[in-house]
């Protein structure tokens, strides 16, 4: 028998998977998408709780979340953008600037390793001239 | 359980991205032993989820779905591979609510975050895509530290869980050494097997009843017995007037709770409980009412009998509604239409307002500066 703790144990997991994303990941849009999977959480405990309960309260603040994370969606879009078209990046630490007063700047140690080199485009000879045939090509015709 | 969160603390340190010491083998392995002691864990503490092998096995597929998903979303370099996991753990959590009987949510989900979000973030992905190693790709932010605060949260959650729903807990609160909150012990079933019955049995009779008011339907002796029975069928269950005395429900409930594990106290004070037995009055007055007025039309012919029909519906509606209390309606989308344009009316009004307010600052944030209008 399934019973509502086993529903709280995975909300409570995803929740907290969804939270380390979002204290540990730089890319704005995937803490983002953390945070969206938090909310998930939250709304699997609301449900559980709807049906253990036998209303439909719990389900009415799951369809208020929706809402919710759709505006949020929105706004965060947006500021999204425009935080990119500032300085072409989507990295959250490069706007460490706006810490708090005496908290030190966080500062990458680590080189990142160097780009995989860029696989040269291949040629083809041009159309309509007949490639000069080398030795072996010429032994198999 | 806490090896289990040692050992998820020890993969995600080892899978989240960043330039020396990832190991994505290593990782994969402490989280599979993460998952295998968790199980076990689970399993040993919760007893064996066997009974509904169908639900039982949608139920460990669609949440270890959602976690694992939920894991390579985290973990991922490539954010657009991230977006996709991230539609799957939505999918999984689609499936968790189609269980939870919830269907109208898991559309609304499915449109909302797999429609909607996931395919406007994968578009600002592709426009913002990088090519190579990047900083907001392949480094974290103190990747031990922010695992460490995740199962730590992770850990007293579920720990607090154990603690209030652990068998010692459980057999402490029934001594009444701990009182504790209600919802711990849920479902409670504040209607009864026999009293469900009999109601339901009742709502049979009265669908047949209104056909047994006119005079060809028997001799008046027989039509009035029948009438008597369906009114004693529900006065056992929730009381009656007129001979004053009180019905099961509220005897039970009120006083001698015989439900295993469930202090008196504790169902009395109960909300559910206290609406069922505002209900089941509700029935009672209804009952006396309706069944003086049936057998003033056998005997008299005084309220006619359109009157004494449209009685005998209302009362059936209002059995009905108490025979059903406390369980899911079936009709669960009608139901949350319902509910939503009577009791959060509100509600809904406002979040039509955040929704216009957010959708007027995306468009006046994202515009560019100088462009003409």
């Amino acid at each position: 028998m399934i019973t509502l703790e086993h529903y709280l144990v995975v909300a409570a997991t995803l929740f907290s998977i969804g939270l380390v994303g979002f204290l540990t990941r730089r890319n704005l849009i995937t803490m983002f998408l953390c945070a969206e999977m938090m909310l998930q959480g939250v709304a699997i405990n609301l449900v559980a709780f709807a049906r253990y309960h036998g209303n439909l309260q719990g389900q009415v603040f799951v369809l208020f979340i929706v809402a919710v994370a759709a505006c949020e969606a929105a706004i965060a879009l947006a500021l999204f953008l425009t935080l990119y078209r500032r300085n072409r990046s989507l990295d959250s630490t490069d706007w460490q600037t706006l810490r708090e007063l005496g908290v030190p700047p966080a500062v990458d140690t680590e080189p990142l390793p160097p780009a995989p080199p860029e696989t040269p485009d291949i040629h083809l000879p041009p159309a309509g001239i007949r490639p000069a045939l080398t030795t072996e090509e010429a032994a198999r015709v | 359980m806490s090896l289990a969160a040692v050992l998820a603390i020890v993969g995600f340190t080892l899978l989240l991205p960043r330039p020396r010491g990832r190991s994505v083998a290593g990782g994969i392995a402490a989280l599979l032993a993460a998952a295998t002691v968790f199980v076990v864990w689970l399993d040993t503490v919760y007893g064996h989820p066997m009974a509904d092998r169908v639900g039982t096995v949608l139920f460990w597929l669609f949440s270890s779905g959602a976690l694992v998903f939920g894991t390579i979303l985290v973990v991922q370099r490539n954010p657009a591979r991230g977006a996709i996991a991230f539609a799957f753990v939505i999918l999984s959590t689609c499936g968790l609510f189609l269980l939870l009987a919830a269907p109208f949510l898991m559309a609304v989900t499915i449109i909302v975050y797999a429609g909607a979000i996931i395919v406007t973030f994968l578009f600002v992905l592709m426009l913002s895509q990088v090519a190579g190693p990047s900083n907001e790709n392949d480094r974290s932010r103190e990747p031990l530290f922010g695992s460490l605060a995740g199962f730590a949260f992770a850990g007293l959650v579920l720990f607090t869980l154990y603690l209030s729903t652990s068998p010692q807990s459980a057999a402490a609160s029934a001594e009444g050494a701990i009182p504790g909150p209600p919802e711990q012990r849920l479902p409670i079933r504040v209607l009864a097997e026999e009293e469900r019955k009999a109601l339901r049995e009742a709502v049979a009779r009265l669908d047949e009843a209104e056909a047994r008011l006119g005079p060809e339907a028997g001799s008046r002796d027989d039509r009035l017995s029948y009438f008597e029975a369906i009114r004693d069928m529900i006065a056992t269950v929730v009381g009656s007037s007129i001979p004053t005395r009180d019905g099961s429900l509220r005897l039970r409930l009120e006083h001698q709770p015989t439900q295993p594990g469930v202090a008196p106290e504790l169902l009395r004070k109960d909300e559910q409980a206290q609406q069922v037995l505002h209900r089941a009055d509700r029935v009672q007055q209804l009952n006396d009412r309706t069944f003086t007025a049936v057998e003033g039309h056998l005997i008299e012919g005084k309220p006619d009998r359109d009157a004494v029909r449209a009685q005998l519906r209302a009362l059936r509606e209002e059995v009905l509604l108490l025979a059903s209390a406390t369980e899911l309606p079936s009709r669960t989308v009608a139901n949350l239409g319902f509910v939503l344009y009577s009791e959060y009316l509100l509600a809904v009004e406002l979040t039509g307002v955040l929704l216009l307010v957010a959708t007027v600052g995306a468009i006046a944030i994202a515009r560019r500066k100088g462009a003409t209008p």
